[in-house]
């Protein structure tokens, strides 16, 4: 006994002995590379912190009053972007320690640092001798104490505001590393009077609620606009006399057609990426197929043939699919096919009803109404059908509009009065209210103004 | 027919009887298994063993090696410690004498133990040894050794009085309850130590990444804490799911950044600049760092952080 135990002892002495010599052999092994300067400890960080990046804006310098009073309207129009976005947090101007007189200095970044914000915007209104407006600004890294952009533009003063967008967008990519969607504009439809008598109007604006103008004058019925990639023509449909048609109208000339001559009511019209097709609804008898009509040649292609009513048709971003709303499957769900027809693919499989499904401009996401009893919800989901995630539900949600960028969703929800428009984020964050005149709805939102 | 049956029983009866020997007389042992020794080695003293540098120059191990330089500080009494242990060596001296003779004490301990009959054996050799005219002085320690167990219960059970009297002879230095401070010792704290003449510049045998100054996982996990609550991750890093940046950080002892962090990974990506200020950003944003140990500086001096958005944006 007291042989084998002593054995034993001396085996496990040589096996830890070989254990501690091997692990200290591939310790030398690794010292042994020419790895000089690698840090001691190493350290991943996979999360981080949501919360809205501070940023400090203080009001632009102008010369004169006039160019002043121009100057703090872009600060301010530049902060409200910003905060909107739900990804800056500006810091309150009665916080600032430095009083920026001079643009072309160097901040004194130690200052801003003491109030936490990330990044400083300064910026300078002044007015050109042939009446133009001059607006500079430069975005600092407060902490690296550097300059990342910096961009003057020129205009003419009555468009300051379209500056202040632009100068949002390019302090946003800057910052986020993504395109910006503040230099773009809302179509929708405006509507006012009774509820048993509502006049609804064409309206457009800018993102933010601001520069409101009527397009049509509320004799006619009119419902889902949808902007061209041009940003210069709107599709919709409207009905006044006889069947609801199918319109295209010019933006800035106010010329208006009816686009295709068909027997029956067309509707729920899109653009194609390209701006050269429009593809739409067609009732046939009690069903319904979708169309797609060459704006150039007139010429019209039929995209299904079925006894069902297929709707709501809406291109991928890079032209080759079709998204669609059919009740072939009994309920409404989402169908997807190739833009030119052909067989289409189910893609909705939750409960309830799918319906007015649009493409994420950047392809990722097809959001859409989805009904459940005494539930409308605004919802996302891949387009291969996964993925499906609800942002927002109540009583009546409906007729999702995506940003530029595909970061945003813009909606129309109803309480029961009227209905007003919202936007969120795609993560279902952020839900903020749009303001309007009246009360308004089917918004759909433009491309990046060119 | 019966001649049948029989030659059948027997037949039977010896296949049966055959059966019965010979798988009586072996039995199916299992052959026991040779043990084998395991020895639990935990995850700290792994990788403990395996710091080192095997191929740095053996340092001379004179100087210590510091982060600090003081003053060298002139002791006043630099009497070495030992000096001081005499009187106790002394004092073991004295009760020595009662133990001239082991092989006396020696049978009085086999008494009250007798169970152990393998510890008798060996103090029976040892004490032949020891009646060998030549003394051999490891047997004399090991002797010692043994005794030493063994005389303390002598002196509570049978002998309480001769202890005692060593101990009224202890006092011999009067006690003076005016003078106490003569008793204190007036020699330089044995701390400064820590610091000393050369600041360490080569990784010595095992020093630099030894493992008395390994960073807790909770220090560790603080730091990163404090990194994650400083980096708004951009949101265009979405769409970049393997936008991985890399950052430097070089600490001063108080935390504070010794040099501006720096990235030490390249980037195609157009949106790698985007990624690399969130992470400078953050970085420099959250110093400084005063929460981190002191006494581990040589751990956190110099960090690596791997800013990995992927997670985040993950469905």
């Amino acid at each position: 006994m007291n042989d084998r135990g002593l054995v034993r002892s001396h085996q496990g002495f040589t096996r830890r002995r070989v254990l501690a010599l091997g692990a200290a052999g591939t310790a030398g092994a690794l010292a042994m590379l020419p790895w000089p300067a690698a840090a001691q400890l190493k350290l991943d960080i996979t999360q981080g912190n949501v919360q809205p990046v501070p940023i400090a804006i203080p009001d632009f310098s102008g010369g004169t009053p006039a160019d002043t009073e121009v100057a703090r309207g872009i600060t301010q129009v530049i902060t409200a972007n910003l905060k909107r976005s739900g990804l800056f947090a500006p810091i309150d101007p009665a916080a600032y320690i430095e009083k920026i007189s001079n643009i072309d200095a160097v901040p004194r970044f130690p200052d801003w640092r003491a109030i936490n914000a990330q990044a400083l915007i300064t910026g300078r209104v002044t007015r050109q001798p042939d009446g133009r407006l001059r607006v500079e600004f430069r975005l600092w890294d407060v902490f690296a104490g550097n300059q990342l952009t910096g961009q003057q533009y020129f205009t003419t003063p009555d468009n300051w505001r379209r500056i202040a967008h632009i100068i949002s967008d390019a302090i946003y990519e800057r910052l986020t590393g993504e395109k910006g969607y503040f230099d773009t504009r809302i179509v929708f439809i405006d509507e006012t009077g009774p509820k048993d008598r509502r006049v609804k109007r064409l309206a457009i604006m800018d993102q933010d609620g601001a520069n409101v103008r009527y397009l049509t004058r509320g004799e006619d019925l009119v419902l889902t606009p949808r902007f061209s990639p041009s940003t210069q023509e709107i599709t919709y449909m409207s009905y006044g006399q006889g069947d609801p048609k199918v319109f295209l109208l010019n933006i800035e000339t106010g010329q208006r057609e009816v686009v295709g001559n068909f027997p029956g009511m067309s509707f729920s019209p899109r653009f194609s990426p390209t701006g050269q097709q429009v593809i739409m609804s067609l009732q046939q008898g009690s069903n319904s197929n979708i169309f797609v009509m060459d704006l150039q040649s007139k010429r019209t292609t039929r995209l299904t043939d079925t006894a069902a009513i297929d709707t709501a048709p809406c291109y991928a971003p890079d032209g080759t699919r079709i998204c669609f709303e059919s009740d072939r499957g009994g309920k409404p769900q989402i169908y997807i096919m190739a833009a030119n027809g052909g067989a289409a693919q189910r893609v909705s499989f939750g409960d309830g009803s799918y319906s007015t499904p649009v493409w994420s401009p950047r392809g990722d996401f097809i959001a859409f109404t989805k009904q459940t009893p005494g539930q409308f919800a605004i919802g996302i989901m891949k387009p291969d059908g996964s993925g499906e995630r609800i942002l927002t539900s109540g009583f009546h949600n409906e007729g999702p509009t995506f940003a530029p960028n595909g970061r945003v969703i813009m909606f129309f929800r109803d309480p029961g009065q009227g209905a007003s428009l919202f936007t969120i984020d795609v993560t279902g964050r952020n839900e903020q209210k749009i303001p309007t005149p009246s009360f308004a709805s089917d918004p759909a939102w433009s491309p990046l103004l060119q | 027919m019966k001649a049948g049956w029989t030659i059948s029983a027997i037949g039977h009866a010896a296949v049966l009887a055959w059966g019965l020997v010979s798988f009586s007389t072996r039995p199916l042992n299992a052959t026991p298994p040779e043990s084998l020794p395991v020895d639990i080695v935990s995850a700290t003293d792994f990788s403990q063993l395996t710091k080192g540098v095997k191929t740095a120059p053996k340092a001379e191990v004179q100087k210590p090696l510091v982060e600090k330089v003081a003053e060298p500080k002139p002791s006043d009494n630099p009497a070495p410690k030992v000096v001081e242990k005499k009187p106790e060596i002394v004092a073991t001296a004295e009760q020595v004498p009662p133990k001239p003779e082991p092989e006396q004490k020696k049978p009085e301990p086999k008494p009250p133990t007798p169970a152990p009959q393998a510890k008798p054996e060996p103090k029976q050799r040892e004490a032949f040894t020891k009646e060998e005219p030549k003394i051999d002085p490891i047997a004399e320690a090991i002797t010692k050794d043994m005794k030493k167990p063994d005389p303390k219960p002598e002196k509570k059970a049978e002998t309480p009085t001769p202890p005692k009297k060593p101990e009224p002879v202890k006092p011999q230095p009067k006690f003076d309850a005016n003078r106490i401070a003569a008793l204190l010792d007036k020699r330089e704290a044995q701390r400064q130590s820590v610091t000393g003449a050369t600041l360490s510049q080569h990784p010595s045998l095992g020093v630099p990444t030894g493992s008395a100054a390994s960073l807790t996982q909770s220090e560790i996990d603080a730091l990163r804490a404090r990194i994650q609550q400083c980096w708004s991750p951009p949101v265009g890093l979405a769409d970049a799911r393997d936008l991985i940046v890399v950052v430097r950080i070089r600490f001063n002892q108080d935390g504070s950044l010794s040099q501006d962090p720096s990235i030490s990974n390249l980037g195609s990506h157009p949106l790698f600049q985007v990624a690399a200020e969130s992470a400078l950003r953050a970085v420099r944003r959250c110093a400084p760092y005063s929460f981190m140990p002191v006494a581990k500086y040589d751990v956190w001096k110099d960090v690596e952080v791997t800013f990995d958005p992927r997670d985040m944006f993950r469905g």
